[in-house]
């Protein structure tokens, strides 16, 4: 198909996959056809813009303006020295620098029984059967754009495997961390399969050391075996001038439950997306998020839950808050197959403006082929509320300080449904940050 | 104490108050009564420092100062408080932060350091237990859950906490049954002092049994008609506003 013209960034897209691909992990007879095959569906159809509606609001090929290089490897000593994301919260670390899983900068002593911690490479070097299975036959989402470049260029991630029935109490946390005094782009997979019974929370942390237009793009993808349980919960600080692309593909087994929540405090564009599938019936999932906005900051959050599955309950809640000339895009959408009776879903969004310039679009959709199911979903745009302020400020508060506690208030409806404390206070104070750097 | 010279107030393009004039001495009661639509909201609302109204002329004095160009955190500092009609309910906002907040924004104002968290929980949880307000009551978001009558004691609690110089109560006797109604009163005639003014607004003379007045006034179409003692209560209550509705 003719592709009207390629824009710099497609061009140099072309031009590193050309170059690159002999040299990115995997096995030739299924990896790098995969790798091909992606980027083949890209190359066709090129970058998404307005007209394509999954993209409507994200028009990449008018805002992604170039692509920076593939990131060398990381200066160990910066991220050996770079302070935590989150503290207190006794995670075992795992650590993926420059898009490279540094083992020896990991914890992984004293593993527990039953869990197992690999570099991505490697499995993918070694043609491991569960991670290629998850790459080549689970149903990932077809023509994404995000999607198919991340597997195009790869080159590392963790893969977490918990084994059958196995608890294990203290959290995985990887951390994903660029450092590189110029723009480069990284590309992340990380796998995550919890067995049947087994229970795990992950938290993912995304941050840059330096203040440059980097580029990340990390896709998760998350089994949630049949009577399992998992949390998965992800922090994207970057600074705002990087470009942010994080997408968690999800398949939920029967009487299972995962609760996925992302925040997204930082780059100047960004995209969270979320792909998930109940395979069986009975499981609970909790999709949730919040979004803080200033300057001319874009971010886009983009769900579709699939209740492949009967009697399957879900939760979606995403949150933002817009300042400046920043805008926020929600996209959410349920699936509920005709054979999935008894679904319940309920979907909310709601965003709080505090400008006159700060954009909103909501776009949220039930598609539901089943006759016996509960769903629902809402969505509201508004100003802080002139009541409750004047409440507030008739008992002496003052009026920044009043601001901050309306909108901490207005976002923790969605924060406080994080379990783990340390990752909740963590991101209150991010939250508190970012509301005290607004006030000057 | 409170002056109000002639205030003239509209919104929109409805004039609301129409040359209202009062002057609340300290440690007085005035009660404020009048038929619905008087204006009586407006002025509580006005007094606490809303914005949603214009003042064309006239003033509002707190302690001889204007405090016109005060926001409303501002006055409240200076020492007006109002006791909402409708207290607001916030989500989300746990009573005991916004407590906090506001007592410290009267110490800060006060130039005085803030509360330790030992003493502030002192504090609060003495002046609640006196209007019967539960530790979980103090545990949920402000005014989220609570009654019409849980909500006017933690009204009456906010203002024994911020110790105001003058009270404002907006139909602090609406939504409440009788004994609530008293455990209301008890808690604002504890508050009466010889440095202490209220204002308290109302429709209805039951009230007023509870919390005595030194001085009853008649606003009616946005100006006092009429000021008299505790007896004008008792005359509005039998012959109902009908003479003054005709005479403004």
């Amino acid at each position: 198909m003719a592709h009207p013209m390629r824009t710099p960034a497609e061009e140099t897209l072309i031009a590193r996959f050309a170059a690159e691909k002999a040299a990115l992990p995997g096995t030739a007879t299924l990896i790098t056809p995969l790798r091909e095959t992606a980027f083949r569906a890209f190359e066709e159809v090129g970058l998404p813009h307005r007209r394509v509606e999954d993209w409507r609001y994200t028009d990449l090929r008018a805002n992604l303006k170039s692509i920076a290089p593939a990131a060398g490897p990381a200066n160990l000593d910066a991220i050996r020295t770079a302070k935590p994301a989150v503290e207190g919260d006794g995670a075992r670390r795992l650590v993926v620098a420059n898009g490279t899983f540094l083992a020896d900068l990991s914890d992984l002593a004293d593993l527990e029984a039953g869990l197992s911690i690999r570099s991505l490479a490697e499995d993918l070097a070694n043609g491991t059967t569960s991670v290629a299975h998850a790459i080549g036959i689970d149903p990932l989402p077809a023509g994404n754009t995000a999607v198919e470049l991340n597997t195009a260029f790869m080159t590392d991630g963790v893969v977490i495997e918990v084994a059958e029935g196995v608890v294990i109490e203290r959290p995985l946390e990887i951390v994903h961390l660029v450092a590189s005094a110029t723009p480069v782009s990284t590309a992340v997979r990380n796998f995550v399969f919890v067995g049947a019974g087994a229970r795990a929370t992950v938290i993912e942390t995304v941050e840059s050391l330096d203040a440059v237009a980097h580029q990340s793009n990390i896709v998760t993808t998350l089994s949630v075996g049949d009577d399992a349980a998992l949390d998965h919960i992800r922090l994207q600080l970057e600074p705002d001038t990087a470009v942010s692309f994080a997408t968690v593909t999800a398949r939920i087994g029967a009487r299972a439950t995962l609760n996925t929540f992302n925040a997204a405090l930082g780059a100047g564009l960004a995209r969270a997306q979320v792909f998930a599938t109940f395979t069986g019936r009975e499981a609970k999932g909790g999709f949730r998020g919040v979004t803080l906005l200033s300057g001319r900051r874009h971010a886009d959050t983009t769900l579709v839950v699939n209740h492949d599955a009967e009697a399957c309950e879900s939760r979606e809640l995403y949150k933002a808050v817009v300042d400046d000339s920043a805008k926020s895009v929600f996209q959410g959408r349920i699936e509920v197959p005709s054979h999935a009776q008894k679904t319940d879903a309920r979907m909310m969004t709601a965003s709080l403006l505090l400008s006159e310039d700060a954009e909103a679009a909501a776009k949220p959709e039930l598609e539901i082929f089943a006759d016996d199911v509960q769903c629902g979903h809402g969505a509201t745009c508004g100003e802080i509320d002139d009541d409750l302020m004047f409440y507030l400020l008739s008992r002496g508060i003052p009026e920044a300080e009043a601001e901050s506690m309306l909108i901490l208030a207005f976002l923790g409806e969605a924060i406080d449904e994080i379990d783990n404390e340390a990752v909740h206070d963590a991101l209150i104070h991010r939250v508190e940050d970012w509301l005290k750097a607004r006030q000057g | 104490m409170l002056e109000i010279r002639d205030l003239h107030a509209k919104i929109g393009d409805r004039e609301i108050l129409k040359g209202l004039s009062l002057t609340v001495k300290p440690g007085e009661v005035h009660a404020i009564m009048g038929p619905n639509g008087a204006g009586k909201s407006t002025l509580s609302y006005i007094l606490a420092g809303k914005e949603d109204y214009d003042i064309t002329s006239g003033d509002i004095l707190l302690n001889g100062k204007s405090i016109l160009e005060l926001s409303p955190n501002e006055r409240s500092v200076a020492g007006l408080f109002l006791a909402f009609q409708y207290p607001i309910e916030i989500p989300g906002v746990a009573t005991m932060t916004f407590l906090k907040a506001a007592l410290n924004a009267h110490r800060k104002a006060k130039g005085e350091g803030e509360l330790s968290t030992p003493d502030f929980m002192k504090v609060v949880k003495e002046t609640a237990a006196k209007l019967n307000i539960t530790s979980d009551m103090l545990k949920r978001p402000v005014n989220v859950g609570f009654s019409g009558g849980e909500k006017k004691r933690a009204e009456v609690m906010q203002m024994a906490l911020l110790q105001p110089r003058i009270c404002i109560l907006d139909e602090t006797d609406s939504g409440l049954d009788i004994d609530a109604l008293k455990v209301v009163s008890e808690g604002v005639n504890a508050l009466r002092s010889p440095e202490r003014s209220f204002v308290v607004i109302t429709h209805y003379q039951r009230l007023l049994d509870h919390i005595v007045p030194d001085i009853v006034h008649v606003l009616s179409a946005g100006r006092i008609v009429k000021t008299g003692g505790p007896e004008l209560a008792l005359e509005l209550e039998q012959n109902g506003y009908a003479a003054y509705v005709d005479a403004a």
